[in-house]
């Protein structure tokens, strides 16, 4: 059957929801089932830091109730992802294991970046007009429970994505101890939303044009909701919302609670949703509101069906991580013509090794991001570039990127200037415990070393920065990675360089490398 | 607009919902009196009449009865205070036993004897042959199981048991000493009401009530005295009933708050025999702390429902109506499974006119079927040996995943449904038993099987029970359908029940307690909008009971902007129909046939594109708001079609159905010069001649007439 059942959990601030989905090429993805328990472990997180055991007994007997519905409909496969109320809270670890010795179901946090880049696959799952609608320029705009993300898209490609602590539970949960009139109290969140996005605005928006705003994440669902069980609105204008608004603002919590059939609770986190997506729209500007609906377990599901090529998506999200990381190295002032042909360097050698380094897809791009951001550190100091670098790239969110694979990145840059020292390897293991894709630390040890030996050597074939290989050609023979070019001027400094760097090269691939100028004849 | 809407929700504008159901028992009391009926069919509904009042009287009198005890003053709908209302009761219910027995006495006691049935009143009147055989039968049969209780001053008076019938007795010792003692027994219910004589041949079939041969032979049970006097009695308590759910919570609060001065146990109603004992009665009425206004003498038999008995008594078939047996379902007369037949469209089962049968054959076949993932089912009020919790049981063991909600608080058969949802449990099945604060009233089964193209939901959603002994007599619609819509609609309900949170929005279904109540209001206002712009308004709403305030409101302020209201309600109604200046566009008819009309229909006119529903509620504030009901679409124009058809032939009736007054009471309609149309009856015959047509189609040798095949197929 070409048909596949599969499960996807969130295990959310507020909410756990199982989305049982069908994908097929054919039929695309199509959501069979799905349930929602309300249980507010995002509360615990972030007052107390830490998720009581009242809270992780529950959790458990639903996930249990889960596991059972998604055995009746015989799925094939599952994820479960944790999101900020796991991955903040002190006990996380214990928390999952608990889940998977009464469950045996493993919850994976993702991070951030993670979790967001997932959700553009869902919009892009969801809708065709998603190309288009991004061809002009679009703001995705996800408010979660603990923060929300700003992303802009121009001409088909992310530009920049931001995260922002301006989750509606977090601001309501900041508001709880602030006692003053609900007026006043809308207008105190209105101010510090404005504060936060005006920042966002000078730094990162610029003068961009937004054309329009697409709106996901938990809140907009609601408010989004026609009244008495009816269907949801899709798309609005700016203008429609204002009117929305105010009217929203008039509503008392009872209203809210009629109008969009929510409970008490969840009542009083619409209007903060609503704040934010009002001042979204006037710093953007954009004039169509777009709401797809997506929750994150449509996102697994996209996921899923992207990894498993269940289904065939138009727009190539690895070049989103791509335009994003290069947008990074351009404001770090690293992106020129030397970044660009260490991007085709790193590639090619990667290519040519194939056969020897065993790696694969998800890594050549780890590669390629890391040739990107090699030169960032220049930034700051042009002494200590590699510290840098590997400061820059670990606290910038790079969409896309679990924490893992963020952490590797920076490091990789780092040894890139710096002696490789397998024994000195500092990693935040405990970040990415029980994240999506955990490898041990060995294993992050092995592919950090192969991925830095590439890159050195590439960095090594532009010592000059002026591309001189430019056209060089690459194959392995005879144990010898044969690099040759037809350069005619002077390699003298690359070829000095590429020796170096060959040696570490052939420590860590048994293959050495070498460099060879073809010279023509006469 | 102030003094409208005060008009729309004067008291005086509504009409007590308890008088208006016992206005409801007249019109079955109608049918026993008519005598167009066959005559064993007029017995049938005389007891329905008796078991109806029975359970009124221990359902809404015992409540009204806590509701005075907890001194709670608030007016109902029509601004009636539980004790006006008690009063009210009292008077009509006397005056409905007093027509109830001169309709036994005088008109069917005598049909009976004209047509070979004798009932022999009084033990007095056997002949001796009789005599000794009524003896014998007491010596036999009757003396080992009874318990005769005498009263002194070391025995105090016993507690007499809730709906029985009971002999009480004056007795003087033969010894002679003048005082009186009190004495009564129990007549055992483990035996049968009605004792037949031996039957003659050529001569009428005489029957006797065993009280009057336990009263022939009281002396035998007291030896050492003399009965002086002995007469049957009937108590009904509200000793064993909690606050129906009807009522408000506050209501439920207070009494709860009252408890220790509810009276457990309190009688609530005394019936005896008109012909008591003065000094007997003054005992029973002593003893049984009971007012005078809660005493009914009777002219006759006690509990009227031995009648239904009498309908059983084998023999007399041609006194009967001809039984009619529910037709197949044309759509399903085929060879294929009953899934492929729902893939080929939506399936309408109109009941009992077509079998219940492939209701229960949808759950046997989704059990059996392999590729059937899931059965999930609300059951409320099951038949004992139901074939669906056998289904059930089997579709565990074949390793699907079966929840069923089973509704414990179905009145008066919570025991019985116990044991079967136990069995279910035992068997695999998820059994969920109820929700809290919520009874299940909805009706549906959803079966989640995996096909080709993915995973196709299977849903049945019905007006009535899943009770397949109740669907030969009630009028029920059910539809089964495999749209997507409903079918993720469906697994939404089931979600809910489950515990989980509500689903994001409803394709087509809607929901009580949250959503019913507003969208019935929101389309009962659009066609008053429709009305007041000058488009046509159109209401027809066919259902069980209407006393629900807001909709009534609703319905008056649309009559008032003219738009056109139909109602077929069966039982109660509190809305006035045709007043002037509130109603006078509004019709309500009951029709009360052979078959009970349990079906709710809504047909909204919508500005000429109609849209019409069947659903589980009917229009009162315990369907909208205290359970968890369901109302779906009829959206496949044939059978909206159908449907419509079924409203209009029902507005048509002019012999089974009773059009209510502007003064409450209701009379049947004028038949002069019209043709006679008892829409139960044509829904039979519809029934048979779709299946005769569909055999036809079937075998077209057997029209000697050959069809040319003019389509391009």
């Amino acid at each position: 059957m070409a048909i596949k059942i599969f499960a996807a959990i969130d295990v959310g601030s507020f909410e756990l929801e199982l989305g049982i989905y069908e994908i097929s090429v054919k039929n695309g993805i199509n959501k069979i089932d799905h349930v929602r328990h309300v249980i507010a472990l995002g509360r615990d997180t972030y007052n107390n830091g830490k998720i009581s055991y009242e809270l992780v007994e529950e959790m458990c007997s639903v996930i249990r109730d889960f596991a059972g519905i998604m055995q009746s409909y015989k799925v094939i496969g599952y994820r479960a992802y944790a999101t900020s109320a796991l991955r903040e809270a002190k006990n996380s670890q214990i928390v999952l294991d608990q889940v998977r010795v009464r469950t045996g179901i493993e919850v994976q946090i993702i991070s951030n970046s993670e979790q967001r880049f997932i959700s553009y696959k869902a919009i892009a799952s969801k809708d065709a007009e998603f190309s288009k609608i991004i061809e002009k320029g679009t703001a995705i705009v996800d408010v979660g429970f603990g923060s929300m993300q700003v992303s802009l898209f121009d001409k088909d490609a992310l530009v920049s994505t931001q995260n922002l602590m301006l989750g509606v539970l977090r601001i309501r949960e900041m508001m709880a101890d602030v006692q003053v009139s609900a007026k006043m109290q809308n207008t105190l969140i209105e101010e510090m939303v404005d504060n936060e996005l005006y920042t966002f605005r000078k730094v990162y928006l610029k003068d961009r044009q937004i054309k329009s705003l697409i709106g996901i994440g938990e809140s907009i669902l609601y408010l989004s909701r026609g009244s008495n069980g009816g269907k949801a609105v899709e798309r609005i204008t700016a203008e429609e919302y204002g009117e929305f608004y105010e009217k929203l603002l008039k509503m008392s919590v009872e209203g809210i609670q009629e109008r969009f059939g929510v409970n008490a609770e969840y009542a009083a986190l619409l209007v903060p949703a609503a704040i934010i997506f009002k001042c979204v729209l006037e710093i953007t500007g954009a004039d169509m509101f777009w709401i797809p609906g997506i929750r994150l377990c449509d996102s697994i599901a996209a996921e899923y069906a992207e990894e498993t090529k269940a289904v065939k998506f138009h727009h190539d999200f690895s070049e989103d991580i791509l335009a994003a990381s290069r947008n990074m190295a351009k404001r770090y002032k690293c992106h020129g013509p030397h970044t660009s042909i260490m991007e085709k360097y790193v590639v090619d050698l990667f290519d040519s090794m194939k056969k020897y380094h065993g790696m694969g897809k998800r890594e050549r791009l780890l590669l390629q991001i890391a040739a990107i951001l090699h030169a960032c550190g220049k930034f700051i100091s042009m002494k200590k570039p590699s510290e840098s670098a590997y400061n820059i790239i670990m606290s910038t969110e790079i969409i896309g990127l679990s924490h893992m694979e963020r952490e590797i990145i920076a490091n990789v840059v780092r040894y890139n200037g710096v002696e490789f020292d397998y024994s000195r390897m500092h990693l935040n293991e405990e970040l990415f415990r029980n994240t999506k894709g955990e490898l041990s630390k060995e294993d992050i040890t092995i592919l950090m070393a192969k991925l830095t030996a590439i890159l050195r050597l590439a960095n090594s074939m532009d010592r000059s920065h002026k591309q001189k290989l430019s056209d060089s050609r690459m194959n392995v023979k005879n144990g010898q990675l044969l690099v040759t070019t037809s350069y005619e001027g002077d390699i003298t400094l690359e070829s000095v360089s590429f020796s170096q760097k060959a040696e570490f090269f052939e420590e860590i691939f048994g293959i050495r490398p070498v460099l060879k100028q073809k010279r023509r004849l006469t | 607009m102030a003094d409208i809407n005060e008009i729309f929700n004067n008291p005086n504008n509504y009409v007590n919902r308890e008088l208006s159901w016992i206005e409801f028992n007249y019109r079955v009391l109608g049918e026993a009196r008519d005598k167009s009926l066959p005559l064993l069919e007029r017995i049938k509904f005389l007891g329905i009449t008796a078991s109806n009042l029975d359970e009124f009287y221990m359902v809404r009198v015992a409540s009204l009865k806590d509701m005075v005890h907890a001194k709670y003053t608030k007016p109902d709908i029509a601004g009636l205070k539980p004790g006006e209302q008690l009063e009210k009761i009292s008077e009509k219910t006397h005056e409905l036993v007093a027509l109830q027995y001169s309709t036994y006495n005088r008109s069917l006691l005598p049909a009976l004897k004209q047509n070979g049935i004798q009932v022999i009143v009084n033990h007095e009147d056997l002949n001796e042959e009789e005599g000794n055989f009524a003896d014998n039968y007491f010596e036999r049969d009757v003396y080992p199981v009874l318990t005769p209780m005498a009263v002194d001053s070391s025995r105090p008076f016993p507690l007499i048991r809730n709906k029985s019938l009971n002999i009480a007795a004056l007795l003087k010792k033969k010894s002679g000493e003048e005082e009186l003692e009190f004495a009564m027994v129990q007549v055992p219910s483990v035996l049968p009401r009605i004792v037949k004589f031996p039957k003659k041949e050529g001569e009428e079939q005489k029957v006797i009530l065993l009280e009057q041969i336990i009263e022939r032979n009281m002396g035998s049970l007291f030896l050492n005295y003399n009965v002086v006097t002995a007469s049957p009695f009937r108590v009904m308590r509200n000793a064993d009933l909690t606050i129906d759910e009807e009522e408000a919570v506050d209501l439920l609060e207070e009494i709860q708050k009252q408890l220790k001065k509810r009276q457990w146990g309190e009688a609530i109603r005394l019936e005896v025999e008109e012909k008591i004992d003065k000094g007997l009665l003054k005992i029973l009425k002593r003893e049984l702390t009971i007012s005078s206004s809660d005493i009914f003498l009777i002219s006759g038999p006690l509990d009227l429902t031995f009648l239904m008995k009498l309908y059983g008594v084998k023999g007399f078939e041609h006194l009967k109506a001809v039984p009619y047996v529910p037709q197949q379902v044309p759509e399903l007369m085929n060879e294929d499974d009953i899934f492929t037949n729902i893939r080929k469209g939506d399936i309408l089962l109109h009941h009992p006119y077509e079998t219940f049968d492939p209701v229960v054959n949808f759950v046997k076949a989704a059990a059996k079927d392999p590729e059937v993932l899931a059965i999930k089912q609300t059951l409320y009020r099951v038949s004992g040996n139901s074939p669906i919790v056998a289904a059930l049981e089997e579709a565990a063991d074949n390793r699907k995943q079966v929840s069923v909600l089973v509704e414990l608080k179905a009145r008066f058969d919570e025991e019985n449904n116990i044991n079967w949802a136990k069995k279910l449990e035992k068997a695999g099945c998820h059994v969920i038993y109820g929700l809290v604060g919520l009874k299940t009233h909805s009706k549906i089964t959803l079966v989640v099987r995996r096909e080709e193209d993915g995973i196709r939901r299977y849903v049945h959603l019905g007006t009535g029970n899943y009770n397949d002994s109740t669907a030969k007599l009630y009028t029920d619609f059910g539809l089964m359908t495999c749209n997507p819509q409903i079918g993720e609609d469906a697994t939404a309900v089931f979600n809910m029940l489950s515990g989980y949170s509500e689903p994001l929005q409803w394709n087509k279904l809607v929901v009580a307690p949250i959503w019913l109540r507003a969208r019935f209001l929101k389309m009962i206002r659009r066609e008053t909008k429709n009305a007041k712009a000058g488009k046509q308004a159109h209401i027809i709403a066919k259902m069980n009971s209407l006393c629900d305030k807001d909709i009534i409101a609703a319905l008056y302020e649309a009559s008032c902007a003219g738009v056109k209201v139909q109602l077929i309600v069966r039982g109660i109604c509190s809305l006035r129909a045709g007043v002037p200046g509130l109603s006078e566009n509004i019709t309500v008819r009951s029709i009360i046939g052979n078959f009970l009309e349990h079906a709710r229909i809504f047909y909204f006119d919508n500005d000429g594109s109609p849209e019409l529903y069947l659903g589980s509620a009917d229009w009162m504030p315990r369907n909208l708001d205290k359970r968890v009901e369901i109302m779906f679409p009829v959206e496949d124009e044939d059978l909206k079609e159908r449907i419509i058809k079924v409203l209009l032939i029902q507005l048509e009736d002019n012999v089974k159905s009773h059009i209510l007054l502007p003064d409450g009471t209701y009379e049947k309609p004028d038949r002069r010069g019209r043709v006679q149309r008892n829409s139960q009856e044509d829904f039979c015959e519809e029934a048979k001649l779709l299946v005769k047509a569909e055999l036809k189609k079937l075998n077209p040798q057997a029209s000697r007439v050959f069809i040319p095949n003019e389509g391009q197929s």
